[in-house]
């Protein structure tokens, strides 16, 4: 009997399996992950160059110390957090890996780092990157140095208007005193960037004038200047504390992207049955089908036929990411590694394999019992609207959960079976008690085959049904049926 | 040997609609037996509790002896009214997957239905899909899967509605193997001619009740007879044939009842009189007849019983 089952499942794979749409439709991801990925990196490339202009009224002249600070970045800054992942790319022992790879000690040198310094550093380093996108233009190469300063400033206005120059810097007569006639003149009213980073540069230039004006030495002056910054530390199983490692902090995130793919993939196999449901109804098949199998064997089968469909398509994601991940450092250097060696942790891929089979069994009985009783597409995304919005939730609650990963919220929604696979998903950073695991666990399985078991009922009736689709109350009166 | 079919007492509702009430049948091994009826008179949900897709809430089936039919449901064919194939699939795959389904081994499914198509002058159709087909090359198809695990008992809902004359011959050749081999076949119809042409015995369902059920004679037994005509004029003059009681009237045929007690030889001297009559015979009435004087005759007395049913209650 259950051989039956197995044929229907068999047939409904095949079907999906064997068109081209379908690999098409695998393909079409990681494709459009590189493209979504190229696209920005080209876009970033091609961001126009910003055009600036200075007119530097200061006494004595800071305009030449702004530039050359602005285009040096905080190198402080950069220095001091070199510092600190020099120190944990020494600490990589040597031997350990091949002398010749160093892109490989690199790689596990950042995993180490303490995540506070690992931030500092890729701040720093965004410094110079930005510099790229603004370009000088000095005021004899716009031919205005034989002008006076208000007319200067007129001939600057004018190409502003006309969009030759983006913006235009007045330095303020005397930085040491006041920051009178410091201006930035543009006619983009949105776009912050520039001025933001020619200030920090500006700043950084005036504080060391006013400093030195004051006659305070240059060390007592880098203790006043010191920005406090609260290391991230954490409780460690001996009790003690330890600086959180970059590879860590990524961990407590991973599992967003994990909730996202369970989510889309959750999701969209769902909806795959309930189309395929609606459309097997409507070209009047199932009677012939059902002289043969029972509607349990045939709604069975159809599941698990479009379950292995779905677990064609996210194993073969999966693959897609795991090369990615294996090719990725060939490719580019400098990527941010560590979410990548999360992705490839075994105990988020059992769990998200579990945990999709879980819901999508849970959402497939939910589903194909609304595509049992409608005739058309159109009817039955009308009947989905509150199965869509049940799902929105999980989604919403994805950043908070991650955030406060045992918090009450996440507590509450891992024992509502409905969330408990996304809930759960979410929470492995955590991670949670086992105990809960175990009990959100029974509990998610005791609903499924529940629902089956509804589900089976529905169909049962549904699928021989035409004309308009039964009120809910005729539902549950099948559902008390035996 | 036990019948191939035999319905006790069987009784459906769905609701407060009763859709088929205290029906008892039985179907002998080896016949063609036709299910007559009007449209939503209960046939189709007859045929669903054959099948075991529903579940009768009343009575006994038993199906080639068999109380419970899901024992059997292997050995049974099933072509519904409402049939459709799944347009990616190729022609011969779909025969075969309803045969495995029917629990016949995959490469004796595969060979058979490669089999079926080529004696069905499908061949070049095997590897084509089916959405390829026209309507009458899919309703063959539709049948070869019915048939492709050799049935003993075949049940067609509607088998021949929307078939041209040559796929008709086919369908009926098919039904006529079927018998040949030792099969039972059952098949509902409208097509009155169809029933009395094939059926070695029939059933009719009116209003969920059996109206009667026997062998064409046996059905046809003891009704009065009525005068049969070929003729060519203009057939509205029939309506003022002296003494007729009722007149079906096909244009270039007609079946006339006369009152009781009338002269059938007045009433051909009259119509020749009035029309060319190239032929005329008296006999048993046409199942046609039979059918719609029962429905009219069942008809006039539940209209009956519910004046009787209303006033009892005023």
């Amino acid at each position: 009997m259950a051989n039956k089952t197995l044929l229907v499942a068999q047939r409904e794979y095949l079907e999906n399996v064997r068109t081209k749409t379908f690999w098409l439709g695998i393909l079409a991801v990681p494709v459009l992950i590189i493209i979504s990925l190229g696209a920005g990196w080209v876009l970033n490339k091609l961001k126009e160059v910003k055009t600036y202009a200075v007119i530097d009224y200061s006494e004595p002249s800071i305009g030449r110390r702004v530039e050359m600070t602005a285009r040096q970045g905080d190198m402080r800054a950069f220095q001091k957090a070199m510092k600190e992942a020099g120190k944990v790319f020494s600490a990589v022992p040597k031997g350990e890996l091949p002398d010749n790879e160093d892109t490989d000690k690199l790689y596990q040198a950042m995993l180490e780092m303490p995540a506070t310094d690992m931030q500092a550093l890729m701040k720093a380093g965004e410094g110079f990157s930005t510099a790229k996108k603004y370009k000088h233009r000095s005021l004899s190469e716009l031919e205005l140095d034989h002008l006076e300063p208000a007319e200067q400033e007129k001939a600057l206005a004018k190409l502003v208007e006309e969009e030759k120059l983006f913006a235009f810097f007045t330095l303020g007569k005397s930085p040491k005193k006041d920051l009178d006639g410091f201006n930035y003149v543009s006619n983009n009213l949105t776009d912050n960037d520039l001025r933001n980073w020619y200030a920090s540069a500006t700043t950084r230039v005036v504080q060391s004038l006013r400093i030195r004006d004051a006659k305070i030495p240059r060390n007592v002056a880098e203790r006043l200047q010191e920005k406090v910054e609260f290391r991230e530390k954490r409780i460690d199983e001996s009790g003690d504390t330890a600086d959180v490692k970059g590879s860590e902090k990524a961990n407590k995130y991973a599992p967003v992207g994990f909730v996202y793919l369970l989510w889309i993939a959750v999701f969209s196999i769902a909806q795959m049955l309930l189309t395929n449901t609606v459309e097997e109804k409507s070209i009047r098949i199932m009677e012939v089908l059902l002289s043969s199998v029972s509607p349990n064997q045939l709604m069975s089968g159809k599941i698990w036929g479009i379950a292995a469909t779905g677990l064609t398509m996210v194993l073969s994601w999966v693959g897609f990411a795991l090369l990615g991940i294996w090719l990725a450092p060939m490719i580019i250097s400098g990527l941010d590694f560590p979410l990548m060696a999360i992705i490839g942790d075994p105990r988020y891929l059992i769990s998200f394999v579990a945990y999709f089979m879980a819901g999508y069994l849970l959402y497939a009985a939910v589903l194909v019992a609304i595509g049992s009783v409608c005739n058309t597409l159109k009817e039955a995304q009308n009947l989905m609207q509150p199965v869509l919005i049940l799902l929105i939730v999980p989604l919403v609650a994805m950043i908070p959960i991650v955030q406060e990963p045992n918090g009450l919220v996440a507590k509450v929604m891992s024992y509502i079976p409905l969330f408990t696979p996304f809930t759960m998903m979410n929470r492995a950073g955590g991670p949670p008690e086992t105990y809960e695991y175990v009990i959100t666990g029974i509990l998610l399985i005791v609903t499924v085959i529940f629902a089956f078991k509804a589900a089976g009922k529905i169909f049962r009736v549904g699928v021989l049904m035409t004309g308009k689709p039964p009120k809910l109350r005729e539902i549950f009166s099948w559902l008390r049926q035996s | 040997m036990d019948p191939a079919l035999k319905l006790e007492g069987v009784t459906k509702r769905f609701g407060a609609f009763t859709a088929v009430d205290n029906l008892s049948l039985t179907v002998p091994r080896g016949s063609i037996y036709g299910f007559l009826g009007q449209n939503g008179a209960g046939k189709t949900t007859t045929i669903r509790m054959v099948m075991s897709i529903f579940h009768q809430d009343e009575g006994t089936i038993s199906v080639l002896g068999h109380s419970d039919a899901t024992q059997v449901k292997d050995r049974l064919g099933y072509l519904p009214e409402e049939k459709g194939l799944y347009k990616k699939m190729k022609t011969a795959e779909i025969v075969a997957y309803f045969g495995k389904l029917k629990g016949m081994d995959k490469s004796t499914a595969n060979l058979k239905a490669r089999e079926l198509l080529t004696q069905y002058g499908l061949a070049e159709w095997m590897d084509k899909k089916c959405e390829a087909m026209s309507k009458g090359m899919g309703q063959k198809v539709q049948i070869l899967g019915t048939i492709i695990h050799n049935p003993d008992l075949v049940i067609l809902d509607e088998p021949f509605s929307g078939l041209d004359p040559v796929n008709r011959d086919m369908m009926r050749d098919t039904i006529l193997d079927m018998k040949r081999a030792g099969h039972t076949v059952i098949f509902s119809t409208h097509v009155m001619e169809q029933a009395e042409q094939l059926c070695d015995a029939m059933m009719m369902i009116h209003k969920a009740e059996l109206a009667f059920e026997g062998t064409v004679a046996e059905i046809k037994q003891g009704l009065d007879k009525g005068i049969r005509i070929d003729y060519d004029g203009d057939g509205s003059v029939l309506q003022n044939l002296p003494d007729h009681d009722r007149i079906n009237d096909n244009n270039k045929s007609a079946e006339i009842f006369l009152k009781p007690g009338a002269d059938p030889q007045n009433a051909l001297r009259w119509l020749a009189d009035h029309l060319t009559i190239r032929s005329f015979d008296i006999s048993e009435p046409s199942l046609h007849e039979v059918f719609v004087r029962t429905v009219e005759l069942r008809d006039a007395e539940l209209a009956a019983k519910e004046v009787a049913a209303s006033g009892g209650n005023s």
